[in-house]
């Protein structure tokens, strides 16, 4: 593994700026909001957003012995994940949910105690419930319940949540454009995949400095173009040349003994290589190089699309199976982080890893004449971590009988994903301030899926209620 | 509901009185805990302008073009100047002619499209059926090849083409109906929905493009609707129908249990005389979804397998839900057939969700990410008002485009990635005519579409059907900033035919123009030459952009000494691209490299913060 070189993270974070005073690249972001909890953790939490609405009713399907299992079978015909034979689902310890055959990494992972799921979760917010992919994305990512206020759920978080002020990079959102639910982050930075993002398409004798030759090049001058604070698109200027120098000393190519010795070498025969949606892999694995430098990470989101199975759901009896190909995606590469991270040299980093599977909601029961399935509402959260206590199926499922379904046709939402994250954020984070990332949230009890300290919930601007600022 | 601070004032202000009242309870501070990262404190301020100081403003003409065409061009601003006396004058003429393209000669665009040797683009629904069904799944290229030469043919449009508003308002529709283009079976049938459904209807009236867009393959295949049939309707084009097509989100009212006998939701009297909600709910999705049942593609269902036409728009009687349905209050009465849809096309044209909705959406492209109601009011109202006039669009375009707000605005938004490039290509005169690639060498088209997939705007490649985002939020994201610097300074350095053979000549020949407009070599001076490609893609010369371009390209000398742009030492007969090397004593800088060193300065100056304003 190449030598992690500090003092470039440093330039990145501008402390020269700060020894300069408020000298040339003197920013304007806003003073975080005072309140630091004393209990924050340095771990790591990972969001991976299912789009497109992930029909849970497959990936986890109710098993043998389920009391749901002749209701299941009666709604889903071409859907149905079978108990038997071809595609036979996977059975479970502690519990008569089953899983979906090519979801064998997490089986492994569940069988072992590192996942868990959540049945019937989802938003209860807003009433009534929407069923667009977009508005309920953004509701999510939001955590306010309809009408997005431009800052994310994570953003709240971080800004809430005792963040140390040496942290190289606290929060990455994997993907080109800022997922929602870290929208309004400085801390936070964007990026599609860890080897693309560099600036290095100037012609190379004018590109880099070259000291030996008095030549600063075109990337270090960058930073005199964008060096005002005249405009929102100067500030985001600057926090896209901070992030390209931060990230700039990493080798994020994939090691080669020839042909790129630096590269990064996955740990414990972990394999990121997806036989579909290769970015996914590539992003898990970028997200867990950063971990094992130290670079501080927080918090991630990463997306996996495709889940809008209206047409040609497929089934695991089929030989081609879209969804399927689905979960052997999520499954293999969620499994390969866990084994990546867990196997590190510096022990296992998964015990400070945590990761909450979510989708803006579930699909209809009741599938469709086209082989698939139509938008519905309550679904499953797959958790992931070293300090869960995983091997179990958490929730009340409320029943798949046409009068247990919300308004007749789908799951309904008996677990608020809230608070599902909250606990996340209380027991893992250390962040109590779950009111303040969740505004409107009330009645927070913990389910029990994370290991950690419960700690009393805050809403962290109660004390700034009146009277404080006049004073 | 507690929300995010707002301003810096108020947040420094708390953390005074925090401060305060908790020194005397915690008199020793945790360094961990003390402060955020240096400089970062966590949220971004909302404080800073959108808009930079209106003294920093380029000129009206600059502005206006930059944000009416894909990029402003000194080209433009001398034809924009021979228009009339003064600039609102020059502006009248401008729009007038632009949405009149019939009009204006194009021929240098035509001829490049010519020059491409596109073979899908005229095609009819039942070649490309045909097509595609012979090449069946034995050649990706070739059963791509629709889509793909439609992307090439778009670009070529858009950085050529002297009918720039209507490219603008093209791009503008494709994103309004967005079909992801690569679709395997909607792909190799999608040129007759840009054709077709799109561009007849640029800038003409929405009613008719609204229903064109529904019957073409490549949508019916985006939103399943060619598979809905009576008795299991598909409601997936139906919902986009209403939720990014029409009305919109800002008129979805959810998922409502008797909502025709529901008084939270308002209503209006619409064009017949009749009630209708203004907000639509999901009963309306699912009724739309039946309205429309039985609209469908020839030949790409088993009942339609032996139909004429395959490929073409096809409307089932057989496969039609002929029961009563209500939608937005209104009632469709049991046989309406065919007449169902159509009907149900008028309702939602003609609704004033629609209207604000769009008009909304026009405004923020042209003009910014907030703009005023009034101003979107305004435009809805004439959208409205003009719902069934031939040239509907046309007239909702010229409102907005001689606003106060269009006229006097500038920098509240900024340029997408796929936007920012062919502005560069326009603005730098490039010479390039993107085409569909199959070979074994790395073409500049190869290149170009992966770098900008890359960014994150590659065209017709949003896999969602809402479309590209449109602000500036999403743009400036780390991620697709970062990948636009990086492309392009990148597009001065490809070549043709072969990206990084120098044996070929650049895409841009920023040596030969530079040479041109400077004939004596005495004139040929970092000020003269920075301070002409300011002007040529800038329209004006900004500090301090101008000032560190000037100062990286002229190194030690003063910025009034003539700089060698001929001597090449590397070029052994291959196009003059780097300079004479020069960093061995006397290791002289402004000497060294200077062919290169230029092109680098120029990539420069299409990375600064004025050229990705608009």
């Amino acid at each position: 593994m190449n030598a992690f070189n500090r003092r470039d993270f440093l330039k990145g974070c501008c402390v020269s700026a700060i020894a300069a005073g408020s000298g040339s690249r003197a920013r304007a972001y806003f003073a975080p909001p005072p309140l630091l909890p004393a209990t924050a953790t340095d771990d790591t939490l990972v969001i991976v957003f299912l789009r497109g609405a992930m029909d849970g009713l497959s990936l986890l399907p109710p098993g043998a012995s389920s009391p749901y299992r002749a209701d299941y079978e009666t709604s889903r015909t071409n859907t149905r994940v079978p108990l038997s034979g071809t595609g036979a689902a996977l059975a479970l310890n502690n519990t008569t949910w089953a899983l979906h055959p090519r979801a064998s990494g997490l089986h492994a992972l569940y069988q072992a105690g590192h996942a868990a799921f959540v049945v019937a979760a989802g938003q209860v917010q807003p009433n009534p419930v929407v069923r667009s992919h977009f508005e309920a994305q953004s509701n999510l990512e939001f955590g306010v319940g309809g009408g997005g206020s431009g800052i994310g759920w994570l953003t709240r978080h971080l800004v809430s949540g005792g963040l140390p002020s040496n942290v190289p990079l606290p929060a990455a959102s994997m993907g080109s454009i800022t997922a929602n639910s870290l929208l309004g982050s400085s801390d936070a930075i964007t990026m599609n995949s860890g080897s693309d993002f560099r600036l290095d398409t100037f012609h190379w004798s004018w590109q880099e400095d070259d000291a030996a030759h008095g030549i600063v090049g075109a990337v270090s001058r960058m930073d005199a173009l964008w060096n005002s604070n005249a405009t929102l698109l100067e500030r985001a200027g600057m926090e896209t040349l901070d992030s390209l120098a931060l990230l700039r000393p990493i080798d994020f190519g994939l090691y080669d003994a020839t042909n790129n010795p630096d590269g990064y070498q996955p740990s414990g025969g972990a394999n990121y290589a997806l036989a579909n949606n290769g970015g996914f892999g590539t992003q898990l694995r970028n997200v867990a190089q950063m971990i094992k430098l130290g670079l501080g990470l927080r918090a991630v989101t990463i997306d996996l699309g495709n889940w809008d199975t209206h047409v040609g759901q497929g089934n695991p009896t089929q030989s081609y199976d879209w969804f399927g190909n689905q979960v052997e995606s999520l499954s293999q590469g969620l499994s390969a982080f866990y084994t990546d991270l867990a196997s590190a040299a510096s022990g296992n980093l998964m015990q400070r890893v945590s990761v909450i599977v979510v989708s803006e909601f579930g699909r209809r029961v009741l599938e469709n004449s086209d082989g698939g399935t139509d938008h519905g509402y309550g679904n499953v959260i797959t958790v992931l971590g070293g300090s869960i206590n995983g091997g179990q199926v958490y929730g009340t499922f409320p029943g798949l009988a046409s009068d247990q379904l919300y308004e007749g046709n789908d799951v309904g939402v008996t677990t608020d994903y809230r608070r599902v994250i909250s606990e996340a954020l209380i027991r893992r984070m250390g962040n109590p301030n779950i009111y303040y990332t969740f505004p409107g949230y009330s009645g927070y009890a913990p389910l029990g899926i994370f290991q950690g300290a419960d700690l009393p919930p805050t809403g962290f601007d109660q004390i700034f209620k009146s009277g404080f600022e006049a004073a | 509901m507690a929300s995010a601070p707002a301003s810096a004032a108020f947040s420094a202000a708390r953390r005074r009185l925090f401060d305060a009242v908790f020194a005397s309870v915690a008199p020793t501070t945790d360094l961990r805990l003390s402060r955020r990262r240096p400089g970062r404190d966590g949220q971004f301020d909302d404080d800073l302008p959108q808009s930079p100081d209106a003294l920093s403003f380029p000129p009206a003409a600059v502005r206006w073009l930059t944000r009416a065409t894909f990029g402003y061009s000194t080209l433009d601003l001398f034809a924009f100047n021979a228009l009339g006396a003064d600039d609102d004058a020059r502006w009248q003429a401008w729009v007038d002619r632009q949405l009149s393209p019939a009009t204006i000669d194009d021929s240098a665009c035509d001829a490049r499209l010519a020059g491409a040797g596109f073979t899908t683009l005229d095609r009819t629904p039942e070649q490309l059926w045909a097509a595609r069904e012979a090449v069946g799944n034995s050649n990706y290229f070739l059963r791509m090849l629709p889509i793909a030469e439609t992307e090439c043919a778009t670009l070529i449009r858009q950085i050529y083409s002297q009918r720039q508003l209507y490219e603008v308002m093209a791009s503008f529709w494709h994103d309004h109906f967005s079909v992801f283009g690569w679709d395997y079976d909607g792909g190799p049938l999608f040129p007759p929905f840009d054709r077709d459904a799109i561009r007849p209807h640029v800038f003409g009236n929405f009613r008719a493009m609204l229903q064109a867009t529904c019957e073409s393959a490549a949508m019916m295949y985006m939103l399943d609707l060619y598979t809905s049939y009576s008795g299991h309707p598909n409601e997936n084009y139906a919902r986009e129908l209403m939720e990014l097509h029409t009305l919109g989100a800002e008129n979805y009212a959810g998922i409502v249990s008797d909502p025709d006998d529901d008084p939270s939701l308002p209503t209006y009297i619409d064009w017949e005389g009749k009630v209708q909600r203004l907000q639509y709910v999901d009963d309306d999705v699912y009724e739309a979804a039946r309205v429309l049942t039985g609209w469908t593609i020839s030949q790409s269902t088993w009942e339609t397998r032996n139909d004429p036409n395959p490929g073409a728009f096809e409307y089932v009687q057989a496969l039609h839900d002929a029961g009563v349905k209500r939608v937005l209050h209104r009632n469709f009465s049991a046989g309406g057939g065919q007449n169902d849809g159509t009907h149900l096309f008028d309702m939602l044209a003609q609704h004033p969700g629609t209207a604000h909705f769009v008009a909304g959406k026009l405004c923020r492209r042209f003009i910014g990410d907030y703009v005023p109601d009034s101003l979107v009011q305004a435009a809805a109202d004439l959208f409205h008002q003009r719902w069934t006039e031939p040239d509907q669009i046309a007239q909702v375009v010229a409102f907005i485009l001689h606003s106060n707000e269009f006229k006097t605005g500038w920098g509240t938004k900024m340029k997408s990635p796929a936007r920012s490039v062919v502005s560069a290509l326009r603005a730098t005169l490039a010479n390039f005519t993107p085409v569909p690639d199959n070979t074994s060498t790395y073409t500049p088209t190869e290149e170009l579409l992966g770098r900008l997939q890359a960014a994150g705007q590659r065209l017709f490649y949003w896999p969602a059907p809402n479309g590209y985002p449109d602000t500036i939020t999403a743009w400036s994201s780390t991620g697709a900033l970062g990948l636009t610097l990086k492309l392009l300074p990148r597009l001065l350095e490809m070549h043709q035919t072969e990206s990084y053979n120098n044996a070929y000549p650049f895409l841009v020949d920023i040596q030969g123009q530079t040479l041109s407009a400077f004939p004596n070599a005495n004139d040929r001076t970092a000020g003269n030459i920075i301070g002409f490609w300011c002007d040529r893609i800038l329209g004006y010369r900004p500090q301090p952009t101008f000032g560190v371009v000037l100062d990286f390209f002229r190194q030690e000398a003063a910025a009034t000494t003539p700089i060698d742009l001929v001597t090449d030492s590397t070029s052994n007969g291959q196009p003059q691209h780097v300079g004479v090397w020069h960093l061995n004593p006397p290791n002289t800088l402004s000497m060294h490299y200077t062919i290169a060193r230029l092109r680098v300065a120029i990539g420069m100056l299409l990375c600064s913060p004025e050229f990705l304003r608009r």
